[in-house]
């Protein structure tokens, strides 16, 4: 055997074996959770009405983040993805920016500017919208924190997307709006799912925000954070374990819509 | 009409510059340019799909400043047909209009009705290209924009097509302007051409025009002329001039500067003969055969003049008729109006 060739296979075996153990670390504490938790926490999912009031809360207010996020983020990654003008990349940036904000920073933000004490937060509860320990807290939160990673995907969706398709569907007659909606949103349909789903799975997972802003109601991250502190970690198993086992729905739900390799023309 | 004047544009780190030209309403324009010289950034700057940064665009005799894509009345067929691929070809092809039986006519003429219920995505490349030239066509455009569109067809096809799109263009009386790099499609089709390379329109007029007089020797070695000489341009007397290339002198007519200069020939303007002909052409030369290349029904012949070469294309049966082979000793002769000073 040559030399170069054995050392490829030295590399390849190193490579292999580095690539297991960084596998084992991700993989390991999640297993060992639904295996010690699966069972009772199925079982608490029957008979625990908190857990269950909590998981709903967390769905239908990640559902309302995520709504929020398309209805706001859509229009947005569209022009960054497709116009040019000054300030453009700057602005993108800014975007980024509540991903790189540790998430308990985030919620204090948050605070400062929908709490009780500041102009927007008081009149928005003058308005009878309460945010601070409530269910538009825990939305505003999630959407602060998880419309960034929409953002981003829904720019890569319409990147696919070659902008020439809209072109010739404006020489066809399209206003752009129109030309948006019959071509644009159809070919970028997927990835913009697919960037819902991965922001409504991100949502569902915010804790540090959240507890800042809205301790209670208590949606499930901050559940299982509540019995573990309160109750030890026996308590918190079952609900950690259900949060594991749920985070597979929008994970299969993501396969399912996985873009496929865009719309660019041979 | 499309009218062109000191039109500029930039799409990327690419640029077009003053580009002027004209297409009279209903005519054939065809733009012919290398790879790369902005033809297709000059159609989307006509589509409105580009904006300008210079210069004045009317089409039908209206300024088209500001007026987007969808308000003036174009179509627009891209080389890869950038079909809607969530869209059937009927669906395609109805895209632009309410009018379903007219689109349908146009696809049925196009050779691609049949093909309605099929998905874009399985279409073959020829298919697709006549699946977008029906999806513009049935909009009824007053201007049809045609990026190499028949680029994708047999020679075959491509033939039946052409004949099909002059049809309906004659019918339609819209005005087109189409994208080559092809020099005989300029020909056979084109009203107008427009020469472009590196973002500038070299010159722009009637084919045949462009074609045997050429504005400069890059213009003339661009179109695919071979014989063009550097030399220098003397005037004999009125109307004759005499053009000096190394220790040739050829024998012109026209109104040119006298200096430094090019001479154009077209290679097909140039006869050969055996033996010192008696015609009326006022420039004969005796030379020698250096190079025979067949090229299907016409014959490149290279004739070595005193040292110049220059080329002369006949039929491959003139060729046998004449039993003309490599150094033998030939005359090659052309007219005095077949010199083309620039």
């Amino acid at each position: 055997m040559s030399a170069p060739r054995s050392a490829h296979r030295a590399a390849s075996v190193v490579a292999a074996l580095l690539g297991s153990l960084f596998l084992l670390f991700l993989l390991a504490p999640l297993v060992q959770l639904v295996a010690a938790g699966g069972a009772s926490g199925a079982v608490k999912l029957f008979g625990d009405g908190e857990l269950r009031a909590s998981l709903l809360l967390t769905a239908l207010t990640a559902t309302g983040a995520t709504l929020l996020g398309i209805a706001g983020g859509t229009p947005l990654a569209y022009l960054l993805e497709r116009r040019r003008f000054r300030g453009r990349t700057v602005l993108a940036a800014l975007l980024d920016l509540p991903l790189l904000v540790p998430h308990p920073v985030a919620g204090i933000a948050l605070l400062l500017v929908l709490g009780r004490q500041s102009a927007v937060g008081g009149t928005l509860l003058a308005m009878g919208l309460r945010i601070v320990s409530a269910p538009a807290g825990i939305v505003a939160a999630m959407l602060f924190v998880s419309a960034p990673l929409y953002i981003s995907a829904a720019r890569e969706a319409f990147a696919r997307v070659d902008p020439r398709y809209e072109g010739v569907a404006r020489t066809l007659g399209d206003a752009p709006w129109r030309a948006f909606r019959r071509v644009t949103l159809p070919l970028s349909m997927r990835g913009l799912i697919a960037a819902a789903i991965v922001m409504w799975a991100r949502a569902v997972s915010e804790f540090g925000a959240i507890v800042v802003l809205a301790y209670n109601p208590k949606v499930a991250s901050v559940l299982s954070y509540d019995r573990f502190t309160g109750y030890g970690l026996s308590e918190a198993l079952p609900v950690a374990a259900i949060l594991v086992l749920l985070a597979f729905i929008p994970l299969l739900a993501l396969r399912a819509v996985r873009p496929d390799g865009g719309t660019v023309e041979p | 009409m499309i009218a062109a004047s000191g039109l500029g544009a930039r799409a990327g780190a690419f640029a077009l510059c003053d580009i002027t030209f004209t297409v009279p309403h209903g005519a054939y324009g065809v733009v012919i340019g290398p790879a790369g010289s902005g033809k297709t950034t000059l159609l989307e700057t006509i589509a409105g799909l580009v904006r300008p940064t210079a210069g004045a665009l009317s089409l039908g005799g209206r300024d088209m400043a500001g007026v987007p894509p969808e308000q003036r009345g174009i179509g627009f067929v891209y080389q890869r047909a950038f079909l809607f691929p969530h869209l059937t070809v009927e669906e395609n092809v109805e895209y632009g209009t309410a009018d379903a039986a007219f689109a349908r006519m146009i696809a049925e003429r196009l050779g691609v009705a049949a093909l309605y219920p099929r998905d874009v995505r399985s279409l073959s490349g020829g298919e697709r290209a006549l699946t977008a030239i029906a999806r513009a066509v049935a909009a009824r455009p007053a201007i049809l924009l045609l990026d190499e569109p028949y680029s994708a067809l047999d020679p075959r096809r491509r033939t039946l097509v052409r004949r099909e799109m002059r049809a309906m263009h004659r019918e339609f009386a819209y005005t087109v302007l189409q994208v080559t790099h092809d020099f005989t499609e300029a020909g056979l089709l084109g009203d107008v051409a427009v020469l472009l390379d590196a973002g500038r329109v070299l010159q722009w007029g009637a084919p045949d025009k462009v074609f045997r007089e050429p504005a400069s020797a890059y213009v003339a070695e661009f179109l695919g002329a071979e014989n063009v000489f550097a030399g220098e341009v003397r005037t004999a007397e009125r109307g004759a001039i005499e053009f000096r290339t190394g220790a040739l002198t050829f024998h012109a007519v026209g109104d040119a500067p006298a200096g430094v200069g090019h001479a154009v020939v077209r290679a097909e303007e140039v006869s050969i003969s055996r033996s010192a002909p008696g015609s009326s052409a006022r420039n004969v030369f005796p030379g020698t055969i250096t190079e025979l290349a067949a090229l299907g029904a016409l014959t490149r012949v290279v004739v070595d003049i005193g040292g110049t070469p220059l080329v002369a294309a006949l039929t491959s049966h003139s060729v046998r008729e004449l039993s003309l082979a490599e150094g033998q000793a030939v005359w090659a002769s052309f007219k005095a109006m077949a010199v083309h000073l620039c």
